[in-house]
This record gives C-alpha cells, sequence and structure tokens, in this order.
C-alpha cells in the first residue's frame, strides 16, 4: 500500500497531490500536469515541502534515495555498458540478492526478454522492458514507471502482465501514462491537472 | 562574404602567432643540434612522464569532486576549484617547498615519512597535479552534466550510493569524455613552468638523474645557463611544441566527439 501526500513547489509549478492504494496505480494527465513531478518526489529526487511518502506502513519521506527502495524508471533509464543477463540481476545482487535462474528466465520469458546484447544497442522499447525487468527482480517497495511502457508494442499486455508480476513480487507500482483510458489497466487511477491530484473511479477495484 | 568567419580565422592566426614563429624558426634559420640533443630529449620524456602521472592522479582523485560537483549545488567548491590555476603559478612551486620545508611543522612530518618534494618525480608530479586538476575538473563536470541522469536515478532506486553509482554506472560509460579530459589537462601539465621552476628543477632520482622538465631546461637554454643560447632555446621549444599538439588536438577531437 502506498500513501502518499506531497506539497512542493518547483520554480513556478505547484504540485498538490494525495494517493492512496495498492497494487497498479496510474497517474493519467496531460504534459506538464506533474505526474514526473510527482513521481519523482516520491522517488526521493524532489524534495518534498510538505507532506509524507509512505510504503507498506513504513514512513521514507525523510530517507535518502538510495534507502527508500522506491526505483524509478523512465523511457531513457538503463545501464547500457552491461549485457541483459546482468543487467538484469544488476539490482538484486547489489541487494545482496541472488534470484533462481528459472526465476529470471520466466520473467524474461512473461515479459517479452527473448535476446541478448549489450542493452546499450538495444531498440529503445527493448531496453524499457529489461529495465523494467532489472527493477522488479531487485525486488524494491514500488516501481515507479514514468512514461516507460510507451512504446512497447505489446503495451497493455505488457502492463498487466508486470502488475500481476509486481504482484507475486509485492511490489507496489505506479505508472504515469497521458490517457486516462490506461486507469482500465490499474488497480486505482488518479488525474493530474495543474498540479492536483484526483481520484477517480476505474471499475471494480477503487 | 563572411564576415564572422574571416574575423574569427584572422584572431585564431593571431592566437597561433608564437607557435607558427617558434616552429619556422626551431626548425628552419635558428635550428641547433643542441636543441634537439640527448639532453632534451630526456627533459622532453621526463615531461612526458610526469604528466601522464599527473592525468592518472587527476582521474583517480578528482572524478568524483567533477561528479560531485556535475551533480551537486555547491557553488562554493566549484569556485575554489579554480584558485590554483588563477594565482600566479611560482606560487604554488613556493607553497609546496614551504609545506615541504624542513623548518615548517607541515614539512618536518612530511620529512619524517620520507615525502620529499624538493627536486623530486614527487615535488614534480604533485605541482603538475595541482595545475592541472582544475582543467581536468571543469572538463569533466560539464561532461557529467550533459549525461541523462535517468540511468544514476535508477542504479540508487536500487539502492547504490553516489560513489558506487559514479564507479559502476556513471564511468563505464564516460570513455569519451575521460579521455578528453584527461588529454586537455595532459597537454596543460606538458605547459606548466612557473610552479616546477621552483619546486622541480631537475628530478635527482632514478630514472632521471639530474633532468629538468622541457620548459625548464629551454628556459636554461634561453638564460644561458645551457649551451646552446637563443637557437637551442628555440629548437627545443618547436620540439616541445611537436610534442604537444598532438596531445592537444586529440583531447579536443574527443570533445567534439563527446558533443561538448
Amino acid at each position: 500500500m502506498i500513501e502518499a501526500k506531497v506539497r512542493l513547489q518547483a520554480g513556478e509549478f505547484r504540485l498538490s497531490a494525495e494517493l492512496q492504494g495498492g497494487g497498479m496505480i496510474c497517474l493519467a494527465g496531460k504534459n506538464g500536469t506533474g505526474k514526473t513531478t510527482l513521481l519523482r518526489a516520491v522517488a526521493g529526487f524532489l524534495p518534498i515541502a510538505e507532506g509524507f511518502v509512505r510504503i507498506g506502513g513504513t514512513d521514507i519521506t525523510k530517507r535518502p534515495v538510495e534507502e527508500r527502495e522506491v526505483v524509478l524508471v523512465t523511457p531513457t533509464t538503463c545501464l547500457p555498458h552491461l549485457g541483459v543477463d546482468s543487467h538484469l540481476v544488476w539490482g538484486a545482487k547489489l541487494k545482496g540478492l541472488r534470484p533462481e535462474k528459472g526465476h529470471v528466465l520466466r520473467l524474461k520469458s512473461e515479459l517479452g526478454i527473448d535476446y541478448q546484447g549489450t542493452v546499450g544497442n538495444l531498440s529503445r522499447g527493448m531496453r524499457q522492458r529489461v529495465a523494467l525487468a532489472t527493477a522488479l527482480l531487485s525486488v524494491p517497495r514500488a516501481v515507479l514507471v514514468d512514461e516507460a511502457f510507451l512504446g512497447l508494442n505489446d503495451r497493455e499486455a505488457f502492463i498487466l502482465r508486470y502488475g500481476e508480476l509486481a504482484k507475486q513480487a509485492k511490489v507496489e507500482v505506479i505508472f504515469s501514462s497521458q490517457d486516462e483510458a490506461d486507469g482500465t489497466l490499474a488497480d486505482y487511477l488518479y488525474v493530474l491537472h495543474d498540479g492536483l491530484a484526483t481520484p477517480k473511479q476505474r471499475g471494480a477495484n477503487p | 562574404m563572411n564576415w564572422l568567419r574571416l574575423i574569427a580565422i584572422a584572431s585564431l592566426l593571431l592566437l597561433l602567432v608564437p607557435i607558427i614563429v617558434l616552429l619556422y624558426y626551431g626548425l628552419g634559420p635558428f635550428r641547433d643540434a643542441a636543441g634537439y640533443s640527448a639532453e632534451v630529449i630526456r627533459s622532453i620524456e621526463l615531461t612526458l612522464f610526469s604528466s601522464a602521472l599527473a592525468v592518472f592522479a587527476d582521474f583517480i582523485l578528482f572524478t568524483p569532486l567533477a561528479y560531485y560537483l556535475a551533480r551537486g549545488n555547491d557553488r562554493i567548491s566549484e569556485s575554489l576549484v579554480d584558485i590554483p590555476v588563477s594565482v600566479p603559478h611560482p606560487i604554488i612551486g613556493v607553497a609546496l617547498l614551504i609545506l615541504d620545508s624542513p623548518v615548517t611543522p607541515t614539512g618536518k612530518f612530511l620529512l619524517g615519512l620520507q615525502i620529499n618534494f624538493y627536486n623530486t618525480m614527487l615535488g614534480l608530479v604533485t605541482a603538475l597535479v595541482i595545475m592541472s586538476a582544475p582543467i581536468y575538473v571543469k572538463s569533466m563536470q560539464p561532461y557529467f552534466q550533459s549525461k541523462d541522469p535517468s540511468p544514476e536515478e535508477f542504479a540508487m532506486g536500487m539502492g547504490a550510493s553516489r560513489l558506487r553509482t559514479l564507479y559502476s554506472v556513471v564511468l563505464p560509460n564516460s570513455r569519451d569524455g575521460l579521455t578528453s579530459a584527461s588529454l586537455i589537462s595532459m597537454s596543460r601539465a606538458l605547459s606548466e613552468f612557473g610552479s616546477i621552476s621552483i619546486i622541480a628543477f631537475y628530478v635527482l632520482q632514478f630514472p632521471f638523474y639530474g633532468v629538468s622538465p622541457a620548459s625548464v631546461t629551454i628556459y636554461e637554454f634561453f638564460s644561458g645557463n645551457m649551451s646552446g643560447g637563443l637557437n637551442a632555446a628555440v629548437t627545443a621549444s618547436a620540439a616541445m611544441i611537436l610534442v604537444a599538439i598532438p596531445i592537444t588536438v586529440a583531447g579536443h577531437m574527443f570533445r567534439r566527439r563527446t558533443g561538448r
């Protein structure tokens, strides 16, 4: 369960948002509405003027980025010098985890990672899959996906599969999208407009 | 007529006049065998070797500083970095001399640890590090700033500290920037005279027993302390320019490749 109350000012932009939900949360909104600002605040890259961020009941508001266990994935995120397999387990190894080979292979198959090579030489979509899988294998508290689902050829199916895998690993996911309809792929939907987040009904779960 | 181009080329030629003049006279009318004698070759070898060591030290000691300045917001440290190159360079030589003098407490302490700067390779390299490190840092800092921070943020989110992120994520993807900054700071080290003429006029130890750095040797020819006089000074200067130019040009070519 993610609970966040974020008030901050970044330049001229003022953000005021409250989120509460577990599993997959979709943050929808047009360009400049504050999606990235909110995700960066939750990840710890932007200081919050007022409020808190709690994940699984633990208050991480004042923790430095590297101790939050919140991974931010953007469309350009990857460790380009690594091979696919080394990349996938990089974060897990950093935490001292040893993911089973079978688990890694299953995740690769589920997320359509059926290629090898240096990650920096792959197409953007292929890199995004690897980065998203790497984040999941490191078993953080939460993965924040800032438009990194964009450009995937099987986007909707991928988001649903990613959500299922995240739930199995007990990892919360917040993803941003410009399309409010993507809320149907998530458990919770928040729509951002001018820095204000409004919860929206999106079906059975809210 | 592209006037801007014309003015730019004219001002560039103005800058290059001393170099062109030295190359012309050094390789032509003023050419003197003393200017490319074994002694001069040894002094150029010493200059190249000590400059390379200084750049290696810059890489080890100052890459974290460049990264810290690039990703932090520490204006005071950023200004302090420039100080060594903004004071007259002999001051750095005098400072090292005092730091390691037997009449000062620091000198007594350092000499007690067998750390001696005066006319040693250590003193020469230390002076070159102080004079080239600001150039290295100021070259690496914009390079790091120009890099997309998302891989670093990704690594930090998975638990990597800033230092771990630097060594595991940033540096493996910064070869062009590192090469460019190293070559540019090496060309700065090659050209140093003021500080090293005070702290390391000669290097008295193995394997350079009594060899002076190239800039000091050129000054020695010019001042008449070494036989050969002005002609030898001009010839040795031309030889040094021929060695330094490829390093400078390579540094700037790598800089262009990095897109800065």
